[in-house]
């Protein structure tokens, strides 16, 4: 049987367009990461449900005022984070490195306030139950935080490379998707520790 | 041999180019390449092999006796501790690794990895938490000495009090064993998905593609869980938190639940390539189609689901309540449903096969009869009642190393042996496999079969002493074990030797089918380039007149010519 | 082929297979009863239960490795390859009938296994609640619902590395005394870490849960003495935290009781500390850990020496 390579179908070239694959890559890795969020959430119910002493001392719950003013400011920047990919989408470039810009303000926002709730607390990581699951779970979500603003950093500093989107938005919209995904983490946080008192 | 004909660009290649000198330079460094990398893996993974076996000989010239009279207690404590660690986390989770790096591009079809630096980097993290893991025998106080499981209380103990200790150590080497294996997970996973050859339809993938992609979900949905309990762990031992700690308000049983919630998935992320590795080998050496194809792969799934919802299995004598106690007894022993799928499959691939016993041949044979006495144990230990007896004895001991040795580890040298023409270019010398088999199960047998009866009669595990009704089971176990050392001998031996000096292997020394065998051996740096094949059926058909890709002739031809 | 040919090779078969099936059923049966003598005595009323349970699993399971060992063993003496000879074997792809058999047979069976184990659980549930108390605060009185005030109410207390068993007479003892064929209470206690409350005759194990107590019942049903071992990996010394159980006549029981509540307080059995201390005199050498509790204060420190009979 005599076949020519230039059959359809018969032999394929390689060198898939490798790019295509990252986004992919990433939401199997956020998807990974969410479940260790949903570990210390387990680790938080059980504890409160069943500890047999859950506040330390001289504590018998904490400020909701501010947080909840830092919540608004951080769930806000979401939308704010979706409006700037709307202007690169456009090919806006300046819109987008503005209202980027404006996203990674309200998220800084977000970490100091959080490190100021953080220094007028009176019980600290070694408090009891209730100290060590705050900390933990405030802590490494604010580290989560920090890295989506240095993340966003590094794409508001690639969009000044000329061509940097001739194969594709993908750097952005893994991060913009990373910021939703720290904003979700965070409304069930802000549900467990300051709803649930 | 003069060597000055060649263009330094080939001497110094990242890859193998047919027909000039290997440089073998390239396996030491950050090449993304997944044959280059998988070769990295395995080879770190057997010298981890060989030191946590020279640490398990150790444990079994202690338990040789009954009364502690080779190490001191503690030194005890701390060897079998980072025995099942090292065997665990350095060699067994590396080496497949390793074997799915070399599989899965050329087996689907792909030019390699979707993430090739991802890749690379995933390696390199190995050697790094092995030096943090190793490290920890010579700082003050010695290594963690809680059993691989570092069980609060007892792991935040901390008697030295220094903030650098061995159980830090351990946990710090373990969260990066976990990064490694998640960065793994994401790339074997999308490539499995998205780089697949044109016609290869899932239900065309070869069952070690099914299996790897079942291990590689459970390791993607179960590792953080673990990452989080080893935080937690880590903050209570060195930061005075209070999640496992009861005298601060902790409770240690949540860290068990932690803890299993991902070690169960882990063996069922340990055994799936296997079965894959055996759903391979048992069709090529009997020369005859894999029996129900369809039901061997979604069974592979079933296992998946199921090894969600059996973690309090390992818990059922802790204070576990009654109803949890049934209900995970009752889906632990739904397990052998869909594993029964496979077992019974791969017997009846055997029956009518014409059969070809080599060393990978004997290997799977050896693991197949091995799994079945270790499912049965299996299915004992998911009683309640009977695990409430056995449990935390050397029952439990002898059924974990009959399917962690006895079946993963027969397994992965069974497709060591298989695939070392397809990506060294070289046949191994079967003479010294068959030694190397020949030791390795008598040894295996005698090291664990007798371990059985000790359990049953009531002697702990993790002792460094016992009672002298049970030496007679223990002084049969070290024998075994002692042969199992010997056994590393002549594999060590042919490894090393075939690669440098074996007969050139053909690109399909076994007549076997798959897309992996119609590559030269090795294969090229992008396994088929510009030129991938139509997969028409599942790569099976042993003796069927259903082709496997069009124009079938025409790969095997060009693999014949480029090598 | 002949028609004769084909009814002779379908009877043999069929013959063959009964006969092999029929084999594997005896070989199992005798396997299911050996099953007990791998097994210490039976010294509780649970014992009989486990035991049974694990003959019947031992039975069924060796049913099946000796049916597909057989198998694989037949299909290695008849089915080798000669060498050089790669032609192919029989070109069966599959059998539904024959997949569906092998997944609901098991499936059943599996079901089967499960129903009669809880059934077994059910009887055998000693499990009293497990509750958790603060362990800054005192130890609460705590008793079994089903437990009636003339029950033997014991606290089992475990510590790195040793025992102490507190009675309700007053007085504490190394060694578990217990009276023949009455349901005694215990409470499980630690102090430290978690340990194994396991007693290999009795077919019981309960770990201990330090920051909880967990109630705790069993009926010992044999006189003689027994072993008590830690289960859970507990330390440097875990495996020094042995000691006896000794079941005797009530007569005896009293008997020991009276005796023991004037018996002055010594030091307790503690292994570990005499091992410790070895240690020390040779320089400490050796990797990290925390020195023992120090012994209890006992009225009875138990022979540890004395023979046990499982």
């Amino acid at each position: 049987m005599t076949t020519t390579k230039s059959d359809v179908l018969l032999h394929t070239p390689g060198h898939v367009k490798h790019d295509g694959h990252n986004l992919t890559g990433f939401i199997i890795f956020l998807c990974s990461e969410s479940i260790i969020f949903f570990a210390f959430f387990v680790g938080y119910g059980v504890l409160k449900l069943t500890a047999p002493t859950w506040y330390p001392d001289g504590v018998s719950g904490i400020a909701v005022r501010e947080p909840l003013i830092n919540t608004i400011i951080l769930v806000s920047s979401s939308f704010v984070i979706y409006f700037a990919e709307r202007y690169l989408h456009k090919k806006n470039y300046w819109g987008f490195r503005i209202v980027w810009l404006v996203t990674m303000l309200m998220g800084s926002y977000f970490v100091y306030g959080q490190y100021i709730e953080w220094s007028e607390l009176s019980f600290s990581l070694s408090s009891g139950v209730f100290g060590s699951l705050f900390y933990l779970l405030t802590g490494f979500h604010g580290l989560h935080v920090i890295t989506g603003i240095l993340l966003m950093g590094l794409m508001l500093i690639r969009s000044f490379i000329p061509g940097n989107y001739d194969s594709g938005e993908m750097g952005v919209e893994s991060v913009s998707l990373f910021w939703h995904f720290v904003d979700v983490i965070w409304i069930i946080l802000f549900v467990l520790i300051y709803v649930w008192q | 041999m003069t060597i000055t004909n060649y263009d330094e660009r080939i001497l110094k290649s990242n890859h193998p180019i047919p027909g000039a000198p290997n440089n073998w330079r390239r396996f030491f460094g950050f090449n993304t390449d997944a044959k280059v990398i998988g070769i990295q893996y395995i080879v770190t993974a057997l010298v981890f092999l060989l030191l946590g076996g020279l640490l398990g000989m150790l444990i079994r010239g202690e338990l040789i006796t009954p009364p502690s009279d080779l190490f001191d207690p503690t030194v005890y404590n701390g060897l079998y501790t980072m025995h099942g660690t090292v065997m665990l986390f350095l060699f067994l989770f590396p080496i497949l690794s390793g074997l799915t790096n070399l599989l899965v591009p050329p087996m689907i079809g792909a030019p390699d990895m979707a993430f090739p630096k991802l890749n690379a980097l995933a390696f390199w993290l190995v050697p790094v938490f092995s030096i943090v893991l190793l490290t920890s025998f010579f700082v003050p106080g010695g290594p963690a000495s809680s059993g691989w499981w570092s069980y609060p209380p007892v792991s935040i103990q901390n008697p030295l009090g220094h903030f650098l200790n061995g159980q830090m150590l351990w946990i710090v080497a373990i969260g990066l064993s976990g990064v490694s294996s998640i960065m793994g997970a994401i790339n074997f996973v999308t490539t499995i998905i998205k780089m697949r050859a044109p016609g290869m339809g899932f239900f065309k993938m070869p069952i070690f593609i099914w299996t790897v992609l079942a291990a590689q979900i459970l390791q993607l949905l179960g590792l953080p869980a673990l990452t989080g309990g080893a935080v937690m762990l880590f903050f209570d031992l060195n930061f005075g938190t209070s999640f496992f700690n009861p005298e601060t308000g902790g409770d240690p049983v949540l860290f068990q639940h932690f803890f299993w919630f991902y070690s169960h998935p882990a063996v069922y992320v340990m055994v799936l390539p296997v079965f894959g590795i055996f759903s391979e080998l048992f069709p090529t050496y009997s020369r005859k189609p894999l029996f129900g194809y369809k039901f061997v792969a979604v069974a592979s799934f079933g296992i998946t689901i199921l090894s969600l919802v059996v973690w309090v299995h390992h818990m059922f004598y802790t204070g576990t309540p009654m109803w949890m106690r049934n209900l995970f007894m009752f889906t632990t022993m739904l397990i052998a449903v869909p594993t029964g799928v496979k077992v019974f499959a791969w017997i009846a691939t055997l029956w009518g096969g014409n059969l070809r016993l080599n060393t990978p041949m004997l290997f799977c044979l050896g693991g197949l009869f091995n799994f079945i006495f270790g499912g049965i144990t299996g299915v004992m230990l998911a009683t309640v009642p009977i695990d409430i007896h056995v449990g935390n004895t050397y029952f439990v001991v002898a059924h974990f190393h009959y399917i962690i040795f006895n079946t993963i580890a027969f397994g992965i040298f069974a497709g060591i042996y298989h695939w070392f023409p397809k990506f060294t270019g070289r046949m191994f010398y079967e003479g010294l496999g068959k030694i190397h088999f020949t030791l390795t199960f008598i040894g295996a047998t005698l090291n664990w079969l007798p371990l059985h009866w000790a359990g049953l009669l009531g002697m702990p595990r993790r002792v460094a002493s016992y009672d002298p009704e049970f030496a007679i089971w223990n002084v049969i176990a070290s024998i075994g074990a002692f042969m199992l050392g010997v056994a590393s001998i002549p594999f060590i031996l042919n490894m090393v030797s075939s690669w440098s000096r074996g007969k050139k292997a053909p690109p399909n020394p076994w007549n076997a089918i798959g897309l992996e065998w119609l590559l030269p051996s090795p294969p090229p740096h992008e396994n088929f380039e510009d030129d991938i094949p139509t997969v028409l059926n599942e790569p099976y058909n042993y003796g069927l007149n259903k082709p496997f890709v069009l124009d079938e002739e025409f790969y095997i031809s060009k693999a014949l010519n480029d090598s | 082929m002949n028609f004769k040919d084909n009814i002779n090779l379908k009877i043999s078969l069929i013959f063959g297979i009964t006969f092999a099936v029929f084999i594997d059923l005896i070989l199992s049966k005798l396997m299911a009863n050996w099953s007990y003598s791998w097994l210490p005595v039976q010294a509780s009323k649970a014992a009989p239960y486990v035991d049974n349970l694990f003959a019947f699993e031992t039975g069924i399971g060796t049913f099946i490795f000796l049916g597909c060992s057989g198998v694989i063993g037949w299909v290695l003496l008849f089915n080798r390859a000669p060498k050089y000879d790669e032609s192919y074997g029989e070109p069966i792809e599959g059998n539904i009938k024959l997949e569906i058999v092998w997944t609901l047979v098991p499936l059943f069976l599996v079901i089967a296994i499960a129903i009669y184990s809880t059934k077994v659980n059910t009887t055998l549930q000693n499990l009293g609640e497990k509750i958790k108390y603060d362990s800054q605060n005192e130890l609460p009185i705590y008793l079994d619902q089903k437990q009636d005030s003339t029950d033997t109410l014991i606290d089992v207390i475990a510590r790195q590395w040793n025992w102490e068993f507190k009675y309700p007479e007053g007085f504490s003892s190394s060694e578990l005394h217990i009276p023949i064929n009455k349901k005694v209470y215990f409470r499980l206690i630690s102090k430290d870490v978690i340990h194994g409350f396991y007693i290999p005759a009795f077919r019981l194990k309960q770990d201990i849960i330090p920051g909880s107590i967990i109630s705790y019942s069993l009926t010992p049903t044999r006189e003689g003495t027994y072993r008590l071992r830690d289960s859970m990996f507990s330390g440097a010394y875990f495996s020094q935290n042995q000691t006896n159980v000794i079941v005797e006549s009530n007569d005896s029981y009293q008997a020991w009781i009276k005796k023991t509540v004037k018996k002055v307080p010594v030091n307790g059995l503690n292994r570990a500390g005499l091992l410790y201390e070895k240690r020390l005199e040779k320089g400490d050498k050796g990797w990290a850990t925390i020195p023992p509790s120090p012994p209890p204060i006992v009225n009875d420190p138990g022979d540890p020496d004395s023979p046990h009979d499982g």
